[in-house]
């Protein structure tokens, strides 16, 4: 078990400035909307993101182990574009409602449940099952393993790793004031109407 | 009791001609010797000439009347215009063979797809002393160097896009849409754009702004292959033509570079490196004069009634007019210089250091393209 989570944590110390450019698209708008000053309060916002990534990953580790049980050695097609168009709905929900803050652009000025203010966990969850190159090696080892344990193991590594590479973004928060919290606002907002594109675009090149 | 600024000059107060005619001289000189050192390696220094006198010519005409903006506007609209006349037509008519742009391939901001490329030419440019090649080392001393003596007046005087922008917001005596209601609001586009573009374009090792958003591409090379995306890719496209020519001609607003240019907000930041600074007067009655005149969106009402620059301000003067008291004025780090008498003493004013610096630096950054354009002109016209 510990030379498979070595073999998963190197498979992420590897290709982790993939998952770098993938997350940070999505990560650094949020952090900048819904950030603060406070240090312990950005740093709650990203373990609560890593939290949601984790859980994509057993969960996605839980899946491939069952599907090599069974034999079944492809991912659905639909999946990836459907978790970008996820995402990035999300990301434009989030950015059209006021989690936080009072000062938002009449255009976008709605204000949301509490309930919702878990969103970190979710979209952290949604980036966690987005199947990048990196991912989709994994995938292809916990086929072959086909062992729910192992690939807890594995993905357990992978995700200790990948990261690493995310975690330098919390260096520039503690300069987040109100004024960041609208210009984050407003990326959020484009980068989520990019992965709905993108994944739009996905769902469209399959049917 | 006393009128504020009656110790310093208005802003609309112009110079004895002889005062003017000194000014300018001190602009023509350094002009000249950059057009002729930039230009002047590929085309006639008759050009070069041309285009150093027009520079003169407008910085007589700014010291002479006392009137920034008006003169800085026709100096900075027909160095854009030479800009896309030279270069954009260039790259339709493959004709850049005689020009100092002739090593781009396409846009010296849209280079990723030729980064190797890129380096090679900054490698040559180190073992041959040649800084006027294009790499990225020339190119970050060159934006250090901008940033410092202009800092965001780079907007209001060298941009070779915001001359168009500029020039066009200008043509209509009104406004046919208002849009100061909901202005304010998105103001900070420009700046979520770039970083959304810097995270995105890092993601996808792509030139997201050239392939989405860049009004000018006149090139289908970037874009992408497959059916709709294309469309996409064209409709923005499309949509940031439009914003850049004609919704200043319906706002009266640098409408493309106030809310979509990411390269804006880039220098808003960074501009605060350079001394110079845009201030209004203590009493200021809150009329809201410089508000509707800004072409930026970069003025508002702060809650005591006192005009509020704010960093977006490229400092390119329209307020100075606009403003009945003559309460905005230049100043450097919102201080002045000490009143100097004599015939020449209006001369040494923060005002004046700052044209001097701008038109300058505009000048002989324009010397890449404006002579070429001229020549290419003249060849236009007399074969």
């Amino acid at each position: 078990m510990p030379a498979l989570l070595s073999e998963g944590f190197l498979l992420g110390l590897s290709t982790g400035f993939y998952c770098l450019a993938s997350c940070l698209p999505l990560l650094a708008p949020y952090l900048l909307a819904e950030g603060s000053s406070a240090w312990k309060f950005n740093f709650g916002i990203f373990l609560q993101f890593l939290a949601g990534r984790f859980a994509a990953y057993m969960l996605f580790a839980l899946l491939a182990s069952l599907a090599g049980q069974a034999g079944r050695y492809a991912l659905p097609a639909w999946a990836l574009p459907l978790c970008m168009a996820g995402c990035g709905l999300l990301m434009v929900f989030l950015a059209a409602a006021r989690v936080r803050g009072e000062a938002a652009p009449c255009l976008l000025k709605r204000d949301i449940n509490p309930y919702f203010k878990r969103l970190p966990l979710a979209l952290g969850f949604l980036t966690g099952i987005n199947i990048c190159p990196p991912f989709a090696a994994g995938f292809i080892r916990l086929l072959e393993l086909a062992d729910i344990m192992k690939g807890f193991s594995y993905f357990g590594g992978f995700f200790v790793a990948t990261s690493l590479f995310i975690s330098p973004v919390l260096l520039g928060t503690p300069w987040i004031g109100r004024r960041a919290n609208e210009i984050g606002r407003l990326t959020l907002l484009l980068a989520g109407l990019w992965y709905l594109a993108l994944g739009l675009n996905g769902l469209i090149a399959l049917y | 009791m006393k009128a504020p600024f009656t110790t310093k000059p208005a802003a609309g107060s112009g110079n004895t001609p002889a005062a003017a005619a000194v000014f300018a001289l001190l602009v023509f000189a350094p002009a000249l010797f950059f057009a002729s050192v930039i230009a002047g390696r590929e085309i006639s220094r008759f050009y070069a000439l041309a285009w150093a006198l027009f520079a003169g010519g407008t910085a007589f005409a700014i010291a002479y009347t006392g009137r920034v903006s008006s003169w800085r506007r026709l100096f900075f609209s027909v160095s854009a215009l030479a800009f896309l006349v030279h270069f954009k037509l260039g790259l339709l008519s493959k004709a850049l063979a005689p020009s100092c742009l002739a090593d781009a391939p396409f846009c010296h901001i849209a280079l990723a797809p030729y980064f190797l490329n890129y380096l090679r030419q900054q490698y040559q440019a180190l073992v041959s002393g040649g800084w006027a090649l294009w790499g990225p080392l020339s190119l970050g001393a060159l934006w250090l160097f901008v940033t410092l003596a202009l800092g965001r007046a780079w907007c209001s005087w060298a941009c070779f896009y915001g001359g168009i922008d500029d020039g066009l917001s200008a043509l209509p005596k009104k406004p046919l849409l208002k849009i100061d209601g909901w202005a304010l609001k998105v103001r900070d586009l420009p700046a979520a754009l770039l970083i959304f573009l810097l995270l995105v374009s890092l993601g996808y090792a792509l030139p997201v702004y050239c392939l989405w958003l860049c009004p000018f591409k006149l090139t289908g090379s970037f874009l992408d292959g497959q059916g709709w995306l294309r469309t996409a890719q064209y409709a923005l496209m499309l949509a940031a033509l439009a914003a850049l020519v004609i919704a200043p001609l319906l706002t009266r607003k640098r409408f493309f570079c106030s809310f979509l240019c990411p390269f804006a907000a880039w220098q808003a930041f960074w501009g605060r490196l350079n001394p110079f600074r845009l201030s209004a007067a203590a009493d200021c009655s809150g009329c809201r004069s410089c508000v509707a005149a800004c072409p930026m969106t970069a003025i508002k009402c702060a809650p005591g009634g006192k005009a509020e620059i704010l960093a977006y301000c490229n400092l390119c003067g329209q307020c100075l007019g606009a403003c009945p008291k003559r309460g905005l004025r230049y100043t450097v780090f919102g201080l002045d210089l000490p009143a100097a008498g004599g015939a020449f003493g209006a001369l040494f004013s923060v005002k004046y250091f700052y044209v001097f610096s701008a038109l300058t630096l505009g000048a002989a950054f324009s010397s890449l393209w404006a002579p070429a354009a001229l020549r290419d002109l003249v060849k236009l016209i007399w074969g």
